[in-house]
């Protein structure tokens, strides 16, 4: 490898990692956390997510999808969509991380408590 | 056989060797609970079809793999963001060797066309699912695009210098 190679390719692995690092620092706080299900464009509902809980969101079309929040974090356990991204998308906690389900347009996100 | 009946044999041989790379593609799944991070098996096809036949006949290549593979092996949903990442990426790629001519890279290459790839996809979900949130997303899939799109590249090399050594494209321009 190129000594050109080798430096772009730092020079990438910093600003993705940097930039990781970055949101999770600038968005770090005390308040109290909430998950909030934007289904079609639109809030559907906003969780606390220090309170377990468990619910299935349905779309116009008649798919669906099952949040459950446990320990502080809030995953997809169910779906119907084709592809069950969502579903493999990793437990999500800090603010701004989201887990999206493309096929029904719904996203779940973290979100502190002023937002 | 006259060079424009050659160039379309090519161009064929390539759309097929894309759709198989898919296909296996789709059989490794990446043990990262982070969707949409593939490794791109297909790009290894886009280089080599960017370095030989030139990026007009690289788009139909990169437009029939995702049709078709979508078609065949991903569900009629996949198309949407997989054209976005697709044509994002190879755009991002044909403009690179473009203005790089001679002392281009491939493995550079490679990389900015894994990365526009996931930029692609992560603003077509951004409109379609209607969310602004999805930078963080982004940023670990870019990251995640960095080892994928430098072992694409290494590979993509690789076969460069082993057809060169070969006849078959010494015909394409006569």
């Amino acid at each position: 490898m190129k000594k050109k190679e080798f430096i772009v390719i730092t020079i990438l692995l910093v600003i993705s990692l940097g930039g990781i690092a970055l949101y999770y620092i600038i968005n770090a706080t005390n308040q109290p956390l909430y998950v909030r299900v934007t289904s079609q464009g639109e809030v559907v509902t906003v969780l606390p997510l220090s309170e377990d809980h468990t619910e299935t969101f349905y779309t116009p079309s008649g798919g669906y999808n099952t949040l459950t929040i446990s320990n502080g974090k809030a995953k997809m356990t169910d779906a119907d969509c084709p592809d069950k991204i969502c579903v493999k998308t990793y437990p999500i906690s800090s603010p701004g991380e989201t887990i999206v389900c493309l096929p029904h347009k719904l996203v779940v996100e973290v979100v502190t408590g002023n937002s | 056989m006259n060079s424009k009946a050659y160039r379309l044999v090519i161009l064929s041989l390539y759309v097929s060797m894309a759709l198989i790379l898919s296909y296996v593609e789709s059989l490794i799944p990446l043990p990262l609970p982070i969707p949409g991070a593939k490794i791109g098996l297909p790009n290894i096809i886009t280089l080599v079809s960017l370095l030989t036949l030139g990026w007009p006949l690289t788009l139909l290549v990169v437009v029939a793999r995702v049709l078709l593979s979508g078609f065949l092996f991903g569900g009629g949903f996949s198309i949407v963001y997989s054209l976005g990442g697709g044509l994002l990426s190879l755009f991002v790629m044909a403009l690179i060797l473009h203005f790089t001519k001679d002392g281009f890279s491939l493995i550079l290459t490679s990389i900015f066309g894994a990365i526009s790839h996931n930029l692609g996809q992560v603003i077509v979900a951004s409109i379609v699912v209607q969310t602004s949130s999805l930078m963080l997303y982004f940023l670990i899939l870019m990251f995640l695009a960095i080892p994928t799109g430098l072992f694409i590249g290494i590979t993509a090399r690789e076969l460069m210098r082993l057809l060169d050594k070969t006849t078959i494209f010494k015909r394409l321009n006569s």
